[in-house]
Formats: structure tokens, sequence, C-alpha cells
């Protein structure tokens, strides 16, 4: 009996590796295998192989130009949707262009780009490719190779607000073509903040301390936290890029001294300790936090909406206001920046010319895409000459019918530079570190800050 | 002359044995010690891509003056030194349990256990993530037994804690499994004559179990030592590392240092080489031990 | 054994199961309610498996990564059978000084983390033009010295005598390990069959990195892209992650009772 069982599963897996060793190329298996799925599953897998069936045409043809170009981005409902509605756009002109998108998760695209680069072989790069805004300086630094400097490609970088395009931007050339905003917004459930008799109103333009006074009033009214907040250096390094800060500059680490650093961290530290804020060490459940109702506030990059509005029964219940500034610390604003992503032009494009003319007819240059995109996925433009169209102007209903859209852009435009050089990643790594210490420990601030100092400088000189 | 012939059949069998293992040995040198030769090399480099330059030990020298890895270094050998004896001794527990012919549902029992270490590491996170969170259920347990609830991923030993007991819950099934096999080659009349003699469980697990199982034991404790001072995926995903850098594994500093800060690909090559050396050590001491043939 | 006796090994064995399958049961739970409600804690299974299934496939293509997956696992698993078995097997039956030496330095080959073989691997693929092939998958982890020990600690217990016979009767040394050992071993055999197929179906950087195309998807790929947006659908989510899950845990159903039911006791 026990030796059939395992004769069987062997004798299943001989004859699969057969059809696997056999079948020239992935289609093959496809077809053997999605037999034995269900009828769905298989239409499903002979409906979306498409870019393998869209490769074979081309090289069918292949005396005709190739009008194909390779992308690598992720997130079906955002980033990739948006590459689909290009590429519609594109082909009313061009009819035989097309779009090869491939899915990648961020960290496997940067995983890849790195080891092509490591390994000197660029020849597996795509075309196109997404790119996280808090990484583009520090991969076009360290492989400047990977990526085709875009300076001269005909796109008008004017239409981009400065502050998102500095992230792309290295030596004063431009290597990527701003996709989605991040500009940082201080979400509000205005019913809540009502019950302690104040208004949405009362939380724009204010400062940190300004909030930490009303928000003690709102535990103290309603038992709940004023803001939610996931941990970790995020809400610190927007307060120091709202005072436009510089932390690394031509190798030189600023963060021992930095006054807007030191304020930042006991910022956050009162925040904490007067239970304004509450932190939660779990994605998750920061997610939840908001959903649940059990925070009055949030304060993020404004793509944290699409997860505020899961919750459909708070529709009416929220506003957006800009998040409050440093007290006492020159060039304080009330904006600053926290995510969002650029499209860059790999070194291995085989046909630059038409990747220049597809994102300057598209990202580059066309309302109408955006127009498409803000209300069908939540991609919030960067160019800014969207943000005019009328689309932007619409009230949104799950905001109590403010002008939300147009209100972020214009959060955007207002955003100082924050200057990590190509260190983004270390510094952060370092201030987590530091106000972790220091709020959770009571560890002294200047000590700890010191200590993040020097660990930054021992990773860059290495 | 009838010698001769043996001492060429012994011969014969020891080429046949060398043939037999000839796939499997040149496939582990081509796909695993060619390319260590070559991070060794990258190890005495600096630079990136194919401006690299030779600079003799300097990534070695590097190792010294990195708290960080120092910190990485503690927090691998404190699982090492915690866990691994835990898990091993549950799972061959476990295995002599279900090694009984008279406990009935094995089949259900084994694979229950085994379950863990199939699970996808998002949803073993998410699941330990929300059960040990400040208002999780673990808080609410110890609060119900009166007890003072902990903050499990903002204290450095909590954290650790959290780590081990992850550790333990996914991988004892595991080993588990090869104590099972090894069992198999242990004839129960053996246990059944002890009972004759009237040994009771301990003697029996110590003096029966135990040494029988010595090659599988061994075999377990190695690919514990490599999977512990290699361990990843924890460290990632259930507290980044975190609080600090008080829960990060050696694993994940490399994977940092290369891919996610400042990628410094010559030094990751160097801390490698470095781990490398420490788990032989530690190996060969454990094969010093438990591989002897009687 | 006392019913007392036999009494505590259940309650053991229950409460190590218990913990075990909560988590599946959590999938379950989580793959049947909507996003929402399992955001606010929702530990009941629910009615929303359907729509999940339907996110799910409009999503992203689950059958041609169930049966990646399946491909790349079960060439995996029948690759390193053979590959490992008969090396643990010439390791052990024919041993002498050299070999005892070479399977020490094999050793080594676990050791070094897979980070820093990454880079030469890929640039050794690559060069090779194999990029994209599942042998590019297959060749690097076919052989690994832990199954070779795992096979080699097996065959230590495995009786000289039979062998002896087996020559007397005139097998080929060949005949031999496919004819006794394998048969014999099947406990050994069942236990590397599950643990590599799990190692294959779970592997992520590897495949990720020599994989470059939406059609070698693999369900741990299709897993992490379900998280990778702004927004997580947690239905989906647990949706993917349990059916990532199933195949592993059926796999070992189907084939625990080869490895725990005395099969050497039957051969004596």
């Amino acid at each position: 009996m026990k030796g059939k069982v395992i004769s069987l599963i062997l004798a299943a897996m001989m004859t699969t590796a057969l059809v696997g060793g056999c079948g020239t190329k992935t289609d093959g298996v496809t077809a053997e295998e999605g037999g034995n799925t269900n009828e769905i599953e298989k239409g499903e897998v002979q409906s979306e192989t498409k870019p393998a069936a869209g490769s074979d045409e081309a090289a069918g043809n292949e005396t005709a130009e190739d009008e194909t170009l390779t992308v690598w981005c992720w997130d079906p409902t955002f980033n990739i949707y948006a590459m689909q509605e290009a590429e519609k756009l594109y082909q009313q002109e061009h009819p035989n262009f097309k779009l090869d998108i491939q899915e990648n998760v961020y960290t496997d695209i940067e995983t890849k780009l790195i080891t092509a680069a490591e390994a000197g072989d660029y020849s597996t790069l795509p075309d196109i490719f997404l790119m996280q805004d808090y990484s583009f300086q520090k991969m076009v630094t360290n492989y400047p190779d990977l990526f085709t400097d875009l300076t001269a490609s005909g796109i008008d970088f004017t239409n981009f607000s400065s502050g998102k395009l500095a992230d792309s931007t290295v030596d004063g050339k431009n290597y990527g073509v701003p996709f989605d905003n991040g500009a940082t917004i201080m979400a509000i459930r205005s019913d809540i903040v009502e019950e302690a008799g104040f208004t949405a109103e009362d939380f724009k333009d204010i400062t940190w301390s300004k909030l930490i006074e009303l928000g003690k009033t709102v535990k103290e009214k309603t038992g709940l936290p004023m803001l939610t907040s996931s941990g970790g250096a995020e809400l610190i390094l927007q307060m120091l890029q709202s005072t436009g800060a510089t932390l690394v500059s031509d190798g030189e680490v600023y963060l021992s001294g930095n006054e807007a650093l030191v304020e930042a961290i006991e910022v956050y530290k009162e925040l904490v300790d007067t239970g304004v804020m509450v932190e939660y060490t779990d994605w998750d459940q920061y997610i939840a936090s908001m959903n649940n109702g059990s925070a009055a506030g949030v304060v993020q990059g404004c793509w944290i909406m699409s997860s505020i509005q899961a919750a459909e029964d708070q529709s009416g219940k929220w506003a957006i206001v800009n998040m409050p500034a440093l007290d006492g610390i020159e060039g304080a604003t009330n904006y600053a920046n926290c995510g969002g992503s650029s499209w860059a032009i790999s070194s291995n494009c085989k046909n630059p010319e038409l990747a220049y003319d597809f994102i300057n007819a598209t990202f580059g240059g066309s309302v109408e895409l955006y127009d498409t995109l803000l209300p069908n996925a939540g991609v919030i433009t960067s160019y800014l000459p969207a943000a005019e169209s009328s689309v932007y102007q619409e009230a949104s209903e799950f905001y109590g019918g403010q002008k939300v859209y147009a209100d972020i852009v214009d959060f955007a435009g207002k955003v100082p530079k924050l200057d990590c050089g190509a260190y983004y990643s270390d510094i952060r790594s370092a201030i987590t570190d530091a106000a972790t210490n220091a709020v959770q420990n009571d560890a002294d601030i200047v000590t700890e800050i010191q200590n993040a100092q020097e660990t930054v400088e021992f990773n860059i000189g290495g | 002359m009838n010698k001769n012939r043996k001492m060429s059949t012994e011969k014969r069998h020891r080429l046949v044995g060398w043939a037999f293992l000839a796939p499997a040995a040149i496939l582990i040198f081509v796909f695993c010690f060619f390319p260590m030769f070559q991070a060794i090399l990258l190890s005495l480099q600096s630079g990136s891509g194919d401006a690299a330059k030779w600079t003799g030990l300097s990534n070695y020298i590097r190792i010294w003056k990195d708290k960080t890895f120092w910190q990485c270094l503690f927090n691998t050998f404190f699982y090492f030194l915690v866990q691994v004896p835990i898990m091993l001794i549950l799972a061959l527990v476990l295995a002599q349990i279900l090694n009984n012919p008279k406990i009935k549902g094995k089949g259900i029992f084994r694979t229950m256990i085994f379950l863990p270490c199939a699970t996808s590491l998002v949803s073993y996170s998410m699941i330990f993530k929300s059960l040990f969170a400040n208002d999780g259920a673990v808080n609410h347990l110890l609060m119900n037994l009166g007890l003072t609830p902990v903050n499990w991923f903002s204290d450095s030993w909590a954290a650790r804690v959290v780590i081990v007991i992850a550790l333990v819950w996914r991988w004892t099934g595991y080993n588990m499994v090869f104590y099972l096999a090894g069992l198999q080659n242990i004839d129960y009349s053996v246990y059944e004559a002890s009972y004759i003699d009237g040994a009771n469980a301990f003697q029996r697990f110590f003096k029966i179990t135990i040494p029988l199982l010595k090659p599988t034991i061994l075999l377990t404790a190695i690919m514990s030592t490599s999977g512990t001072l290699q361990l990843f995926d924890e460290s990632v995903n259930l507290t980044a590392g975190g609080p600090g850098k008080s829960t990060m594994t050696l694993a994940h500093y490399i994977y940092n240092i290369s891919f996610v800060e400042t990628p410094k690909f010559h030094y990751a090559a160097a801390l490698s080489v470095f781990i490398l050396v420490m788990v032989a050590i530690l190996s060969a001491i454990q094969m010093k031990v438990g591989d002897k043939r009687e | 054994m006392s019913k007392f006796k036999l009494g505590i090994s259940y309650v053991i064995l229950g409460i190590a199961s218990f913990f075990s399958v909560f988590p599946l049961y959590y999938m379950i739970s989580g793959a049947t309610n909507s996003s929402i409600d399992i955001v606010r804690g929702r530990m009941v299974p629910g009615t929303y498996l359907v729509e999940n299934f339907k996110a799910l496939i409009a999503n992203q293509n689950l059958g041609l990564a169930m049966a990646n997956s399946f491909r790349n696992a079960v060439l995996m698993t029948l690759f390193t059978l053979v590959v490992c078995s008969i090396a643990g097997y010439g390791f052990e039956i024919y041993h002498d000084k050299g070999k005892d030496i070479l399977m020490n330095i094999l050793l080594l080959a676990m050791m070094l983390p897979f980070v820093a073989i990454l880079i030469p691997l890929f640039k050794m693929f690559s060069s090779w033009g194999l990029v994209n092939s599942w042998v590019a998958f297959v060749l690097p982890s076919v052989s690994t010295p832990f199954m070779i020990m795992m096979f080699r600690q097996a065959a230590r217990s495995f009786p000289e005598e039979i062998i002896d016979a087996a020559r007397i009767d005139g097998l080929s040394e060949l005949q031999i390990f496919f004819r006794m050992f394998v048969p014999t071993m099947k406990s050994t055999y069942g236990a590397a069959m599950t643990v590599t197929f799990m190692n294959a179906w779970n592997n992520y950087l590897w495949p990720k990195v020599i994989f470059q195309k939406n059609e070698s998807i693999t369900m741990p790929m299709l897993v992490a892209n379900l998280k990778s947006g702004y927004s997580v659908d947690y239905g989906m989510l647990m949706l993917g992650v349990l059916l990532c899950t199933l195949p592993t845990a059926i796999i070992f159903l189907c084939l625990q009772k080869s490895f725990a039911n005395g099969i050497m006791g039957a051969v004596k």
C-alpha cells in the first residue's frame, strides 16, 4: 500500500518531469498542466500568456521594426494599470506599439538591477523600469551604467514639481520621469475631532506644539490618540524634510549638531510620551488602527489614502490637511514627502528614441492619461499641468466634499528638498536606531544622534 | 593469487564508489565552490563593478571595527545556543511518541506537526506579529494570569525571545521528520526487549533512542547550525532586525549591505567568508564528536 | 505502556498539533473573509471565498504560477533524489579515508550565505545563455551536501550482508543500489522527497533573479506580488498564501506513512 503511494507519486513526478524536460518553453508545460486544472484556471492561463504570444508574433515579422518595450514594475492595481493605460493611449497613434510588462516586486527590481550591474551583464535589463524615489540617488551614484541620461531626451522636466524631480536628478542630469506623488498629508477623522470641539480646519497650517496641545484635548474628550504611527524613522524624516535639511553633502555627514533632527526626535518622543500618538510596530496593525477608528488621524505620504478608503463605512468622516511644522527651526514648512516613484530608462534599451517618445507622449506630457489614472487607480500625479485639469478639481465624497486632490498637488509643489545624497537608506536606518533608543529607553538624544553620525560615517567610508 | 584478486575487487569497489559520488561532487564544485572562490577574491577587493581594486585584507580589518556586525554575531549566536537544543530535543520527543505503535491517528498528528514549516512565511509572520502585539493574544493571556504584559517588539530581549519561539515553532516538525525516518532503522523489538528489562521511558530515550539515532542527530545538528547562522526570514519579516539592531542576524546584515544600504559587495563577501570559517569550525567539532563508525 | 503514559502522549501531541495548525486555520479564515474584516480582526471563517478567488485570478495568473511551481519542484526533487542518494550510498558503502575527507569538504558548501555566491552564480549562467531556463533554476541546488549526508547516514544502517549476498548472486554494483538499497530505504526517500519538494517550492531569491519573465512566475512570487502595492487586499493575500501552502502539506500527507511505518522491520 505504502509502496504504491510512493511509486505513484514518483511516476507522476517522472511524467511531469519528462513533459517539462521536453517542452521547449514554458508554454508547452502550461498547456499540459493547464489541462489538469479546472476550466476557469485553464481559461486564465491561456488569456494571460499574451506577452509570450506577443513576443512570438514580434519574432515572426522581424522585418518590420520591433516596437515592443519591456517594462519592470509592480502592483497591478496601480503602476501596472498605469502602464497599461499609457500603452493604450500611445497605441492610438502607433498601432504596432506594444508593452511587455513584467511584474516585479520593488525590492526584487533593485536586487535584479544590482545583480546585473555587479555581474557586469546588462543584457537582461528591461527597457523601462520603475524606481522608488528613495533609492534613486543610491542606484545612479553607485551604478550609473544601469541608466540612460534623459536630460536631452526631449522630455520637458520643468512640468514636474522641483522637490520631486530632485530625487531622480544627479549632478544636474535627469535620470527619471516622476510618476506618482508622495506628498505628506495629515488625514484627520473630522467626526472624532468634532467630538472634542474642534474642526478639521483647526489642524491646518499648525506647528507640532499646537498639534500636541490639540491632541491632548482630543485624548481627554474622546479617549483616542490623535495620531497613529508605524514607528521607525519615517515620520522623523518627513519632519526633517519639511525644514529642507541637508543630512549628507559632499561625503560629509551632518547629523550631529543638526537642530532640526534634535527637535524632530524630541517632538516624536513627546508625542509618544503624552499618548497623543500611538506607535504600532506592525504595519498591518497600523493600517487596522485607521480602519478601526482607534486613532483620530495619521501623518503619512498621500498614498496612505487608498488604505484609509478601504473602510467604506467611514466615508464622509475624513479630511486632509497639511502636516504640522517644527517649532523654532529655520526654514520650517508644513510640507514634506514620503514615497513615490519615477520611471527610468535602462542602458540596455534597444530603442531609446521609441522609449523617449512613448514616455514623452504619456507620463511626461499627457493630461488625458493622468485624468484616467486618478479616478480609476487613485494615482496622484506630480505632473503639474495635470493638476489644473477638471478631474483634480472634483470634490471627493469620502473626504466630506473636500477637493483633496487639488490640495495634495498644491502641497506637493511646496515640498522642500531633503538632501541625503546617495545615503538615504543608511541614514534612515541609523535614525531609526537613535529614535528607538531615545523613545523606548529614554536614552540621551544628543548621544544617540552622535552614535547615528558615527554609524553613517562608518557605512559611507567603505 | 587469491589475495591479489581480493585486492582488485576492493579497488574496483572503491572506484565504483567514486563514480557514484562524482556527479554530486562535481555539481557542488562547479555551482558552489567555484562561486565561493570568486567570493573570496571579491573579499580582497574594493570598489564596485569593473572598477574594483585589490585592497588586500582591508575588508577583514574593517570587520573588527564594525559594531553592527558584532551585534548581529551576538544575536545569531544567541539564537543558535538557545533555539537549536530546544528544537532538537522537542523534535526527538515528538518523534519518539509518534513512533509508538500504540498511538492512534499518527498520520494526522504527523501532518499537523509538520505543517508549520510548509506554511508560507507571509502568513506565519503576520500571525506572530499579531499574537505578540502590545494588545495581542499573548499579552492578554499574560494579564489573565496576573502577569505584566510585555512590549514584545520594542524590548531587545523580548524580541529575541519572539524569534526563538517562532523558530522552534517553525522547524520542530521539520526535524521530527528526519528523526521519524531515522527511527525506522531501529528495530522496534529492541524497545520491546527493554520493556521486559523494566527500563522506563527516560532510560529508553537516553539508552536506546539517542545512541541509535546518533547519525541522524548529527545530520540535524549540522543542518541547524548552518540554518541558524544563515538565518534571514525571521529577522527580516518578524522584527525587521529591530528594535535597533538587536534582533538582526548576520545573513540579514549581509543582505542589507549588499542590496538595501549603500552597496558594499566586497565587504559583504568578507563577512560571508568570515561566517563560513566560523560555521566550518563549529561543524568540524560536531563531526568529530558525532561522526564515528562503530 | 500504561494508559496514563499513553494519555500523556496524546496530550503532548494534542498541544503540539494545536499550535501547529493554528496558522492554517488563520489562513482559511482569512481566505474566506473580505480584506476589511480581516484588518478589523475577524477570526471566524466567512463567506467571501468566491470573491477573493475571483479577485485573485483577475489580479494574478494563478494557474500558471501553480503549474510552474509544480514543474520546478518536481524536476528538482527528481534530480536531487537520484544524484544525492547514489552519492550518499557511494560515500558510505565504499567509504575510505579519501571519501570521508571529501564529504567534510563538501559540507562547507552549505555554510556560505547564498547572497555571497548569488552574483558569481548569476554571471556564470548568464554567460552560458541559460537565464530564464529551468536548467539554471535546478542545477545550483540539485546536489546539496545536506541531502548527500542524509543518504550517507541512512546507508550506515544498511546491512552489509544484503550487499554481500547480492554480489554472490551476481548483481552489479549499480543493480545492488537500485534493487536492494532504493526499495529498502523508502523511509529516507520519503523524507528526502518531502523536504526537497518543500524547499524547491518555497525557494524565492534565486528563481526571482534567474527567471526574468512573467511566464516563469511561481507561487511564492505570486504571494509577494499580492503584497507589493500601497494597499494590500488581505482576503486575496490570505487565499494566495493558503494555495501556496496546501500543495506541500498534501505531499507530506501522502508521503508521511512511507517514512514512519517500520519498513526496515518488514525487510528483515
